[in-house]
């Protein structure tokens, strides 16, 4: 989709969500520009997921504004609004394709909201440029070989490079990635990290991922995000963050820990 | 001597004293009144349904001659062609017939208001609930009484059987379904949902090719017990092996009725290999 702002391209404000009286997030501003990979890093129930899944609409929040290329969302309505929102894809932990449906047909289902209805009841039924668009994004993962294969028979990172496909059919130019890399092995999650940024960087996408591996943030992405109880701690380019600056994300963690560990050795 | 000699870690390092985890087990004071209470009225109902079902075992005791008798007469089986075996065979058949019909026809049916009845695929909460009621009606209402309302319309024979397998099994069917779909992992409808697939998109693209298998699994299983079915439907009127034995039971010939029911029998066990055959296909 071409660009019509100069700003950048995803940029939240303000976002506050609670559930049922208890608050996740606090605040919570950032933006992301094209051809930028940024990652958002903090301890389990730091509010990472729920920003993702409030900028995507999955989860609403209680306030704050989303834009999209200049465009705020809370001015948009019904058909316009869907078709701003369908600029953004979402990249989950637990992939979420089918597994019995080839990797084609997975990827074909990125672009249903251009399918008409009847023709998306099957996938026998998809349309010839849709089916050829979806190869044309295997083959930017690396998995056009893979066309024809049962989902299901593929590895765990292959799988999910079938799924950054699957939002490239939905031609998404801001992809937000929910832990993309949690359930893979290290290589396997290098490969997706490495495809995530490359996306970004030679092909102008917005790409903000919510990592549990520090070490991958800050070798990937090129800029991290600290959120700590739902309020953002920094706000850095990745070679800027320090080891201090993960301690504080992680310090509650660590400090009950390191209670253990001493009370262990103490009996001992 | 402690009570807690149980943690290995203390064994091994060999210290005899105090263990540092103490095993406390937290004390449930109401779980045995629970159970007592429980097993109290399990016992209780069986009195009361062992009053209201007549059940003497010293009847079966008494009566065993009459028992005897009764086998007595059907053996041995009557094998003669023409007489026995041919028109059993055929009625198998039509048998099979009324079962396989009744659970493909009814599939059309069942898929439509599972649908409509599984709370992930369903488009609204009022629609939701009437698909419950229809699907609730057609399971309530006994294949049997299904039968005998369409001989009144279509008279007697296989196709009223038929009809009364597809409207019952379109309830039962389509209730296991729903159950299956809203059983089902939502994370690949939600991610296609995110991606601005419309409900009937979603449902086709996610929840349904998601649910193949189980579908299939339900699918064998109802024919299964159709074919069952169509044995009793055939006891009133609607043609097939249930109707052979039905007649030779009223003509006193238990030897014709002996093959019959050895001939049923064989068609379970197929019937039942077949689907545990195409099942363990779909599991691998």
């Amino acid at each position: 989709m071409p660009r019509a702002g100069q700003g950048p391209l995803l940029s939240v404000q303000g976002l506050r969500k609670s559930f049922n009286g208890r608050t996740v997030l606090q605040g919570v501003d950032f933006s992301v520009a094209a051809g930028e990979l940024v990652a958002f890093l903090g301890a389990n129930g730091s509010g990472k997921s729920t920003t993702l899944r409030c900028v995507m609409g999955i989860t609403s929040p209680d306030s704050g504004s989303i834009s999209i290329d200049d465009t705020a969302l809370e001015n948009l309505q019904g058909r316009e609004l869907q078709q701003t929102r369908q600029r953004m894809a979402m990249i989950f932990q637990k992939i979420h394709l089918v597994p019995r449906r080839t990797a084609l047909d997975n990827v074909c289902a990125g672009a249903l909201s251009r399918i008409p209805t009847v023709r998306s009841l099957s996938p026998l039924l998809f349309p010839a440029d849709v089916q050829q668009e979806a190869l044309d994004c295997l083959d930017r993962v690396g998995l056009a070989d893979r066309a024809f294969d049962r989902v299901g028979r593929l590895s765990g990172g292959q799988q999910q490079r079938v799924a950054v496909a699957r939002a490239l059919c939905q031609r998404a130019d801001v992809v937000l990635a929910d832990e993309p890399v949690s359930a893979l092995d290290p290589h396997a999650a290098e490969q997706v990290m490495a495809l995530l940024r490359e996306l970004a960087h030679s092909e102008g996408l917005a790409v903000a991922a919510v990592l549990h591996q520090p070490d991958l943030a800050l070798r990937y992405a090129d800029r991290s995000i600290g959120l700590l109880q739902g309020s953002m701690t920094f706000d850095l380019p990745s070679p800027e963050v320090t080891a201090e600056h993960l301690d504080t994300l992680y310090a509650p963690d660590r400090i009950a820990s390191d209670t253990i560990v001493s009370d262990r050795t103490q009996a001992a | 001597m402690t009570p807690h000699t149980l943690t290995p870690a203390v064994a091994r390092r060999g210290s005899s004293a105090q263990p540092r985890v103490a095993l406390v087990r937290p004390k449930k004071p109401l779980r045995w009144i629970t159970t007592a209470a429980v097993a109290a009225a399990v016992v209780g109902l069986h009195a009361v349904a062992i009053e209201g079902t007549d059940f003497k075992p010293e009847l079966l005791v008494d009566g065993w001659q009459g028992m005897a008798a009764f086998i007595g007469d059907a053996f041995p089986p009557d094998l003669s062609w023409e007489k026995t075996l041919k028109p059993g065979l055929e009625a198998t058949l039509v048998t099979l017939w009324i079962g396989l019909l009744g659970t493909t026809l009814s599939v059309p049916f069942a898929l439509l208001l599972a649908a409509l009845a599984a709370e992930n695929t369903s488009p609204h909460r009022l629609v939701y609930q009437v698909a419950r009621a229809i699907l609730s009606f057609f399971r309530a209402v006994p294949d049997i009484v299904f039968a005998l309302i369409f001989v009144t319309a279509v008279g007697l024979g296989p196709f009223a059987g038929v009809l009364a397998l597809i409207c019952h099994n379109t309830g039962v069917m389509g209730k296991l379904w729903a159950e299956s779909m809203e059983e089902i992992d939502a994370g690949p409808q939600e991610a296609l949902r995110t991606a601005g697939a419309n409900r009937i998109q979603q449902v086709a693209n996610a929840t349904l090719p998601m649910v193949v298998p189980q579908f299939v699994g339900l699918l064998l299983y109802r024919f299964d017990v159709n074919v069952r079915s169509s044995l009793v439907l055939g006891l009133v009127g609607a043609g097939g092996i249930g109707l052979l034995i039905n007649q030779s039971i009223k003509s006193f010939q238990f030897d014709s009725m002996l093959t019959h029911i050895l001939i049923v029998l064989v068609l379970i066990i197929v019937v039942d290999q077949f689907s545990a055959w195409i099942r363990r296909r779909l599991a691998a």
